[in-house]
């Protein structure tokens, strides 16, 4: 019996073995047909730490070169290091420039050191790094011929959403969670003190910040920390938390999320990419007033068009502005009354025409 | 021998499988491994980071084997080689010497540090019998947040916020005439220092008295008691000597292959440490040919990927599936002697079976 059991095994396996060459010729002839797409710019990606779904960076950064193949034809594709030294992020750059993939696109500032290596390494590749500017990790920063660096003014996508939340909630009190105190978080946030103060000034709402509600946590990934800071703040009466946090503002907006549920008013404002979905608590109605956007896939597809076009800015440091739409709010704001929508957009123009300035700086800010 | 030929069947049942989920998702596994292998072994630079992305797994692979030798089952790899890791980092960071003496010390703080952290479950598990699973995976937490405290507030990077200040490259254990030699790879003296723990280890388990009483220990603690072995100062020993290792596992990593420590990560290299000591038969040259195994593959994940349509996460499980099935070589074993058995009990069945 067991001797029998062992032959069918056996023969399974065998099977499998005749099935997986016979397969394999097919495979072969399908990969020959795919070759006519060949010749298009072969545009590959990077992955950080986290996954290609994660709502942030690398969700952010792929869709703009999904959209670039959809419209542009070019061949895209993203591969994931096993870990995140700079020998990980420089093993899968070196696989993708083997493969033909010639213009690669890093996010985030993880990749610095990694790209300042690879642009001189592989110098008949191109490469855009988001949110980071190449260097060796002491000294100033050196952005290659073949490479772009991107930033964003996260100050003016926080004024934006600063200006929104206090014409939609006219009056009341705000408060801000930050992740790690770092300059983009940073800016976020002044930027977001600054719109308010701005709407208060200009617009005639009533919205106050305190002191104590300017936080900062000091990760991107611990959730229960962040809706115990949210629930200190509604519990002293705040209104609208901005959470710039990553997951720390996913811990935020549960908390958010279980008070609306239970009749209470509050409501949160989103980070980096269009948070509404992250929370809805009821149909489609979600806890999210608007959200302080860095178009990232934006600059990705800006930077494949521009490649395409034979006006690749190499060697340069970009910033994505109000100027050239690269921060802003989402374009539907479903909890935005048409009144705050308008009224918004017209403070928008202004900051594009440069009639507003907001500062990158402190200031005289909190935190 | 019949541990290498598990070992083999093992693995190439694991390859099997990998093919069969390649199949499945539409892939042809035959290029699939092709280019698996070009993109570990394609070139001289490729060979070079495939040995040192092997490096890690040969010192957590040795750690993990010792202790089972002594019955002891070390699952705090990950956290010995952060608390190695962040020793040779901190003195790195903190003084200056000439090249030689930082790098001997270096390695020496990696060592002891990953001894040290070893140490406690050790004792615990000797002097009050806590279980050496539970206590070592307590203390892989105790050194996580112990790099996230000490890694920003000590030794940030000037410009990255997670990262500390990369090493100076005199300091690291990176030479300029090994990467010349691979065009370029970040191998580093790493690999000669996990060669050389391979040797040490095996000359120890197979040839000195020591050795004899940690098997001892491992086969029946109370024999080995009854034959008059002091069981407790074996334990505590044989945890020394593979935190040690997985000490050097961290030197080699954080200060070899990469060079700086980053918050907010156990190294999965802690971990694969089971998976390649079981692939390995807890023997140290099997260890060696795991690691390598190992290195192969995750080296080749990328390559694979680039070439072909199966998507990252898709090559990351057909790795892992060869990984489950390259550690289960126990069962395999087990059908072995299920044959055997068979075979010898009922001859006179033969005939009518087949």
């Amino acid at each position: 019996m067991k001797k029998r059991r062992f032959g069918l095994a056996l023969s399974l396996v065998l099977a499998a073995g005749t099935l997986l060459s016979a397969c394999g010729k097919d495979e072969g002839n399908g990969a020959e047909g795919g070759k006519d797409k060949k010749d298009a710019l072969k545009v590959g990606m990077v992955t950080d730490a986290g996954t290609i779904d994660d709502k942030s960076f690398n969700q952010g950064t792929w869709e703009g070169i999904l959209q670039a193949s959809k419209e542009l034809g070019v061949q895209e594709k993203y591969l994931k290091p096993g870990g995140t030294t700079e020998a990980d992020y420089l093993k899968e750059i070196g696989n993708l420039y083997d493969a033909g993939y010639k213009f690669i696109v890093t996010p985030g500032f993880k990749f610095e050191t990694a790209v300042f290596q690879a642009q001189d390494k592989y110098k008949d590749a191109n490469f855009v790094i988001i949110d980071g500017s190449p260097n060796d990790g002491k000294n100033d920063p050196v952005v290659a011929d073949n490479t772009v660096s991107i930033f964003f003014a996260e100050h003016q996508a926080g004024f934006v959403a600063g200006v929104a939340t206090a014409l939609e909630l006219k009056e009341g009190e705000a408060g801000f969670i930050g992740g790690m105190e770092i300059p983009p978080v940073q800016k976020f946030n002044w930027g977001f003190q600054q719109g308010v103060a701005y709407a208060n000034e200009n617009l005639g709402t009533k919205i106050t910040i305190k002191k104590e509600n300017v936080v900062y946590q000091g990760s991107f990934d611990n959730v229960a920390a962040g809706q115990q800071l949210a629930a200190q703040m509604f519990d002293k009466g705040v209104n609208v938390i901005f959470a710039a946090a990553g997951g720390v503002g996913v811990g935020a907006i549960n908390e958010a999320k279980t008070r609306v549920k239970s009749g209470k008013e509050v409501w949160m404002v989103g980070v980096d990419v269009d948070q509404y979905a992250d929370g809805i608590y009821e149909g489609d109605k979600s806890v999210i007033l608007t959200s302080a956007m860095k178009k990232i896939d934006h600059a990705s597809f800006d930077m494949v068009k521009r490649f395409l076009n034979k006006d690749f800015p190499g060697g340069e440091t970009l910033i994505y502005d109000a100027a050239n739409d690269g921060v802003g709010i989402p374009e539907e704001n479903p909890n935005l009354s048409d009144e705050t929508v308008k009224q918004v957009k017209e403070v928008y123009e202004k900051l594009k025409a440069g009639e507003i300035e907001v500062s990158a700086e402190q200031g005289d800010l909190f935190k | 021998m019949r541990n290498t030929i598990v070992s083999i069947i093992a693995i190439l049942l694991g390859l099997i499988a990998g093919g069969l989920l390649m199949l499945a998702i539409g892939s042809n596994p035959i290029e699939g491994y092709n280019y698996l292998l070009q993109g570990a072994l394609i070139n001289i630079e490729r060979i070079g980071n495939t040995l040192a992305t092997a490096t890690p797994l040969i010192f957590t692979g040795l750690a993990v084997a010792f202790a089972f030798r002594t019955g002891l089952f070390n699952i705090g790899a990950a956290g010995q080689m952060l608390a190695g890791g962040l020793a040779a980092t901190a003195i790195a960071l903190t003084f200056e010497f000439s090249r030689p003496v930082m790098l001997i010390l270096m390695i020496l703080g990696g060592l002891l540090a990953g001894a040290l952290f070893a140490l406690i479950p050790g004792i615990l598990k000797a002097r009050f019998n806590v279980h050496e699973v539970v206590s070592t995976i307590m203390m892989n937490w105790i050194a996580y947040w112990s790099v996230y405290y000490i890694v920003p507030g000590y030794f940030k990077g000037p410009s990255l916020e997670t990262e500390s200040q990369k090493l100076p490259d005199e300091y690291t254990l990176r030479a300029p005439f090994l990467s010349d030699m691979f065009d370029g790879s970040y191998i580093n003296y790493g690999i000669f220092l996990g060669i050389i723990a391979v040797i040490i280890i095996a000359f120890i388990i197979d040839k000195t008295t020591l050795g004899f009483e940690l098997k001892a220990v491992g086969f029946n603690r109370h024999a080995a008691e009854y034959a008059g072995m002091r069981v407790n100062r074996n334990i505590i020993l044989s945890m020394l000597i593979s935190g040690a290792l997985a000490g050097l596992g961290g030197v080699a990593l954080y200060t070899g292959n990469a060079s700086s420590m980053q918050i907010g990560l156990l190294p999965s290299q802690g971990y694969d440490g089971i998976a390649v000591a079981l692939l390995g038969a807890n023997n140290p040259i099997g260890v060696f040919f795991a690691a390598i195994l190992f290195g192969i593959l995750y080296s080749g994940t990328g390559f694979m990927n680039a070439m072909t349509e199966i998507p990252p996460e898709l090559a990351n499980t057909i790795i892992a599936i060869i990984i489950y099935f390259a550690a289960t070589s126990v069962l395999i074993h087990r059908i072995i002697d299920k044959v055997k058995r068979s075979k010898a009990n009922r001859p006179e069945h033969k005939k009518g079976e087949a």
